[in-house]
């Protein structure tokens, strides 16, 4: 027999996969502005606060299934991470917004370097996707994959701001190392998140805590 | 913090007739803890409650092997005065039971039985205060019992069980026949009891053990419907992450 708690965790699952569609293309268009520049900032500002009305859902939903059910052990580990993982893909969409507001900012930056960005965007859409992959099926060894995943973003940003400070002047075009050092950045913070993802599937199945180094 | 187990269960099989009810049951309940035991219906909680002061031998046909040790003395020894062992520790029942008389003569029933030479009026006030009682009943001590609420009743057993100065105070589902805001008013008594006493509750309600209890064991029934410890554990990591996968099951609604 269902459970009428196992409804109520269904549903959210399925809101939680509907962000996790939403904030994967939302980073991906944001990041593809280096080339294509059809879509606005506005437009990308409109999905991060579609995702964020999707987060305040699944805060909603969750809190009523705690007051009503009192979950326990699997159940309650699933809505803690159901709350975190919302939380992150939230968070995906409003770096998406950031990373397409430095184009709003620097207006054409197709003559630029974009290798790095290139590289490190690639990854970065490569973990959510692991992410999400490992959360839908409960993959605990694809999860764990992440954190290696994140060293690579991790190094292509340390790598590109140690360059800058190094040679200051190195750059030919100075709004194209501005502009790819806060985009970096960023995508640096949206592996994070992603890894955060994996953490999570971690813990729903294992109630272990990643140990962060 | 003494180091000796309030109760240490050794091994505990408890039988009526041919049927085994317990099943070879060990567990250390430390000092001034609340301990909460759940489990389905049959699995033997109430029994194994029973078994910590010697409750099972009013049974016809009980019988009970293994050790239950009461500060590292054995209580199904020979030779234990068993009136001693049930003032040591003292129950509380489902159903409140109070006693067809007075509040005051209630709350004295024990100490006078008992011989005791301290002050009955102050005995009676010191064990109505602990059980967060004193307040409501001070100006009507001669009043019949039973007029009291069921909450109010249930707190008077407790403040009876408290006038012998018991050790440990075993629970035994105290609040299934109380609303919730008296089921609140007892729950934050047993928090508030553990300072001085070790508190054993037997609950059929999780989420009052997951509230109440710092340590939670889980019982089972087995194959020939006997009764056994599937896991012990602090409550909070048996409500969050349980490592047996039947108490995993049992907590989360999947059976039972």
């Amino acid at each position: 027999m269902t459970r009428l708690l196992d409804i109520g965790l269904e549903k959210l699952r399925t809101m939680l996969l509907e962000m996790a569609d939403l904030s994967e293309t939302t980073v991906s268009t944001a990041i593809g502005l280096y080339s294509d520049q059809t879509n606005t900032p506005d437009e990308i500002f409109t999905r991060s606060e579609e995702l964020r009305v999707l987060q305040d859902e699944i805060s909603d939903l969750a809190v009523e299934l705690l007051a009503r059910f009192g979950p326990v052990a699997s159940d309650l580990r699933h809505i803690k991470s159901y709350l975190e993982i919302s939380y992150d893909l939230s968070r995906l969409g409003r770096y998406a917004y950031d990373i397409s507001q430095v184009f709003g900012v620097f207006g054409d930056l197709s003559h630029c370097d974009t290798r790095a960005v290139e590289k490190s965007g690639k990854q970065a859409k490569k973990m959510i996707r692991v992410g999400i992959k490992a959360f839908m099926e409960a993959d605990v060894d694809l999860a764990k994959t992440l954190r290696d995943m994140d060293n690579v973003v991790d190094n292509l940003y340390l790598e590109h701001v140690k360059k800058i400070a190094k040679e200051p002047g190195a750059g030919t075009d100075l709004r194209c190392t501005v502009a790819a050092t806060l985009i970096l950045r960023y995508i640096e913070r949206i592996a994070d998140h992603a890894t955060y993802i994996g953490e999570s599937v971690l813990y729903i199945m294992t109630g272990k805590r990643a140990v962060r180094t | 913090m003494s180091t000796i187990p309030a109760i240490d269960v050794q091994d505990l099989n408890i039988y009526y007739d041919k049927f085994q009810a317990i099943k070879s049951v060990s567990l250390k309940i430390p000092p001034n803890q609340v301990s909460a035991i759940i489990g389905p219906s049959g699995c033997g909680k109430s029994t194994l409650l029973r078994s910590f002061n010697r409750m099972n031998d009013l049974i016809p046909n009980a019988r009970t092997q293994g050790k239950v040790l009461l500060k590292g003395e054995s209580i199904y020894d020979g030779d234990v005065d068993v009136t001693d062992i049930r003032r040591r520790i003292g129950m509380v029942f489902q159903k409140p039971n109070p006693f067809p008389k007075s509040v005051f003569d209630n709350v004295a029933f024990g100490p006078r039985i008992n011989g005791s030479k301290r002050n009955l009026g102050e005995v009676v006030e010191q064990a109505l205060k602990q059980a967060a009682l004193w307040e409501e009943v001070k100006g009507i001590l001669k009043k019949n019992a039973l007029e009291l609420s069921g909450g109010q009743q249930q707190r008077l057993c407790i403040a009876r069980a408290l006038a012998v100065e018991p050790e440990i105070l075993l629970m035994d589902e105290p609040c299934s026949a109380l609303d919730p805001i008296a089921t609140s008013r007892i729950e934050e008594l047993i928090r508030s009891l553990k300072a001085n006493y070790t508190i054993v509750i037997v609950t059929h309600n999780m989420q009052q053990a997951a509230r109440v209890s710092d340590l939670t064991s889980v019982m089972m029934v087995g194959d020939s419907r006997e009764g056994y410890l599937a896991e012990h554990g602090s409550t909070k990591r048996i409500f969050t992450n349980p490592r047996d996968s039947r108490t995993e099951d049992y907590i989360r609604g999947k059976i039972g």
